[in-house]
């Protein structure tokens, strides 16, 4: 009867919305690394720890009064309720009974309700004795005023604030690391610590006025000998016991040294991994950027100009080099071969990438970094870069929605400058930007004044732009004459003033920056008015 | 006709020397290296094997005499300044376009002579920004005057005696009559500096000026032939 109470209960959570959206919004209060609310749970925390020492530390002298009391009572309510939430999310007891109920109907057997019960607690248990559990309860207990001998434990309390900080996790990562290293060492020093501490008793014993008396003031010496403290307030008498001492210095040296060692060589190993975390987690806060594979010469100027935009870019390189020339711009670096699937995962290509750039100097990698992106993500915008001619349709193929030659680009300016120099300044500086006359486009949005407008109406010249063409994908202009194809869209060069825009029509203009930019808000405010007095 | 001489035959000779018209430029390629040279000679390509470090040699193809542009394409910065410096020497009126490797190469074959410099690796990486930038218009450029289609870019020569001598700027409308776009306009009296349209907007035309024109071949032909004849006004 009991167990199909329950079994009913159980069912009556997992179909529950209101109990599963709660448990789900504690997780993304306590666990969830990608909520915000966590991390201002986690800053209302440690200012709560805090506080609660610099009582602590206060009330050690003073006396708080009831003020301290209802603070420590507080701190106190707030601890046990985050343990038992924490306790709470941890698994879902619900759910493992219903398995457990289910399994037995599938194999027919009889359901017992005390052994999934145990299932659950077990679970319940597994949380319970997690190192950061323990540090939980630990600074909850001594509160409890039978407990006020382990006042101490209140210190516990700071060990919780490694709950809330990456790095403490990062530290115990990298001890753990190195858990074969620090096993043997530490089995090495107990042996040590042990043999030392039995023959100094055994030698010093039996000297009157001698300061060791039992096995702890031997394994007091030992350590305070052996971590080189050397306090000397216990000293060996006999020779035998000054050869322990002068044996236990020396070798002690050695596991300090071996000690140190390690800790370092584990840094060192993680180093790289910690750097890359952060470039990461600072990716993750961007909402799109650009993936530029390679940073040769090519990378180098795109890096800059990009710099030079502020737009968001991540660098992936995998020679060390031109990873220690990015990092020494400061640009976002991951050293990394960009042809591996968890790589570019990891560098948000699924995420916020707008555009991945493949522009290593070989064809090869390009191609299969072009065909991992777009396998990775079939709308990201790839742009590649391919070295010999008869690579072009292989990256195509591969995905890429933009090619470049570099040397058929470069060449064809060459060439361009040998029979034109004049003509080639002119577009190079318009098209590079140089000079204070740009190229941009506008858009003729949806109930803009330039709408249904004829090119003639809107005396660009008094404005002093030169309007070059028009871009559109609106078949009612194909019968005008000057069209060129491109892509998607027709290029509508030098159009008559008869000619009749669109919206979704793009002006290509030329002229000084601030007479687009005028024109452009001119045309922005009318659309603007124009809705309001609609 | 003018005569170029290009300094190293690789990718970027080919893309160039393929780019100029053989009706109008006479191309002789130098290499070092006698398996560019093959290479050339079966593209069709007028050869020499010279050695560029003499003074000798480089006069014997006709550099200080003959030929009008030097290209040092080698694929070393450091032979590319020694052969910018020898021709200058030479020649003082030649004109030379260098590409370089590494960016601190540019000062040193300016320092040497070199009328241009083109970076390869500048020239991408601009490119790639562009197309990051201003996706459309690069469409449009990379389609139509470095693509393709029939939109060119051109430079006319204000001839003597021409109609358009003395006119204004503004009065021209090019746009209409033969649908090409002005762009600007490089005034020789006054400096080498090309004047964009838009900006100055009303110029009365020389002889000897530069204008920068966008349109059509056809229309840019039509245009050019009018220019050069004096009584098209009437």
């Amino acid at each position: 009867m009991i167990s199909k109470l329950i079994v009913y209960a159980a069912y009556y959570l997992k179909s529950s919305d209101a109990y599963n959206k709660s448990k789900k919004a504690v997780f993304d209060l306590l666990e969830n690394q990608r909520s915000p609310w966590k991390s201002y749970f986690d800053m209302f925390m440690i200012g709560l720890i805090v506080l609660s020492i610099v009582f602590l530390i206060y009330d050690v002298q003073h006396d708080t009064g009831a003020v301290g009391d209802y603070f420590e009572h507080t701190v106190l309510v707030v601890f046990v309720c985050e343990y038992l939430l924490r306790l709470w999310i941890y698994s879902d007891t619900h759910i493992i009974i219903l398995q457990e109920h289910e399994r037995a109907q599938y194999l027919n057997i009889r359901f017992s309700i005390l052994n999934a019960l145990w299932k659950a607690i077990v679970k319940k248990l597994e949380y319970i004795v997690s190192p950061f559990a323990i540090i939980d309860l630990l600074a909850i207990l001594p509160s409890y005023r039978p407990l006020r001998i382990l006042r101490i434990f209140l210190i516990f309390r700071l060990f919780k604030l490694f709950r809330y900080s990456n790095s403490a996790k990062l530290f115990s990562d990298i001890l753990s690391s190195k858990r074969f290293e620090l096993l043997t060492l530490l089995v090495f020093t107990c042996l040590l610590i042990f043999i030392a501490s039995v023959s100094i008793y055994l030698f010093e014993n039996s000297v009157p006025d001698g300061k060791i008396n039992n096995l702890f003031d031997a394994f007091y010496w030992a350590v305070v000998t052996m971590t080189t403290v050397g306090y000397g307030d216990i000293v060996p008498y006999t020779t035998a016991g000054r050869l322990v001492a002068i044996i236990l210095i020396f070798t002690s040296l050695g596991i300090l040294a071996f000690f140190t060692s390690i800790l370092i060589a584990a840094f060192n190993e993680k180093m790289p991994v910690l750097r890359e975390n952060r470039t990461y987690a600072e990716l993750e806060r961007y909402k799109s950027f650009i993936i530029i594979c390679g940073y040769g010469r090519v990378g180098q100027e795109i890096a800059a100009l990009l710099s030079k935009d502020k737009q968001k870019f991540v660098i992936i390189d995998k020679q060390e080099q031109n990873v220690d020339l990015a990092r020494k711009h400061g640009y976002m670096v991951i050293h990394a071969d960009a042809s591996k699937n968890e790589v570019l995962i990891s560098a948000g290509i699924c995420r916020g990438a707008s555009t991945v750039l493949c522009i290593t100097g070989d064809d090869v990698t390009n191609v299969y970094v072009t065909l991992t992106s777009r396998y990775l993500n079939k709308d990201v915008r790839i742009i590649s870069r391919v070295n010999f001619n008869e690579n072009v349709n292989k990256l195509y193929q591969a995905g890429a929605d933009h090619v470049i030659r570099p040397f058929e680009v470069s060449g064809l300016l060459a060439a361009e400058f040998l029979g034109q120099p004049v003509a080639f300044e002119a577009i190079t500086g318009i098209l590079q930007n140089q000079t204070e006359i740009v190229m941009e486009t506008l858009l003729v949005a949806e109930g803009s004044s330039l709408e249904n407008k004829q090119i003639g109406q809107l005396e660009l010249g008094q404005k002093k732009l030169t309007l070059l063409g028009v871009i559109s994908a609106n078949p009612i202009h194909l019968k005008h004459k000057n069209k060129y194809q491109v892509k998607q869209q027709h290029f509508y060069f030098n159009p008559e003033p008869e000619f009749v825009l669109r919206h979704e029509d793009m002006l290509v203009i030329f002229g000084r920056k601030y007479s687009i930019d005028h024109f452009r808000d001119q045309v922005e405010q009318s659309r603007l008015l124009g809705r309001k007095s609609a | 006709m003018k005569q170029v001489a290009v300094f190293g035959y690789n990718r970027l000779s080919y893309e160039v020397v393929s780019r100029l018209d053989p009706e109008n430029y006479r191309i002789l390629i130098i290499d070092l290296d006698p398996v560019q040279i093959a290479l050339a000679r079966d593209n069709g390509l007028e050869t020499a094997s010279i050695d560029f470090r003499s003074d000798e040699d480089l006069k014997s193809i006709g550099i200080g005499s003959g030929i009008d542009t030097l290209l040092c394409f080698f694929d070393q910065d450091s032979d590319n300044v020694f052969l910018t410096l020898s021709a200058r020497a030479l020649d003082s009126e030649l004109n030379i376009i260098a590409i370089i490797d590494s960016p601190e190469s540019a000062e040193k074959l300016l320092a040497a002579g070199a009328n241009k410099i083109i970076d390869p690796y500048e020239i991408c990486g601009r490119k790639i920004h562009d197309m990051l930038k201003r996706p459309d218009i690069t469409d449009i450029f990379d389609h139509t005057v470095f693509g393709q289609h029939d939109l060119h870019l051109a430079e006319v020569v204000l001839p003597e005696n021409s109609y358009l001598e003395n006119s204004y700027a503004s009065h021209l409308e090019l746009s209409a009559k033969y649908n090409l776009i002005l762009i600007g306009i490089v005034n020789k009296q006054i400096s080498d500096k090309l004047h964009f349209v838009v900006e100055e907007f009303d110029r009365r035309l020389s002889v000897g000026d530069i204008l920068v024109i966008l349109g059509p071949a056809r229309e840019i032909r039509a245009f050019k032939r009018d220019v050069e004849n004096e009584f098209c006004k009437v």
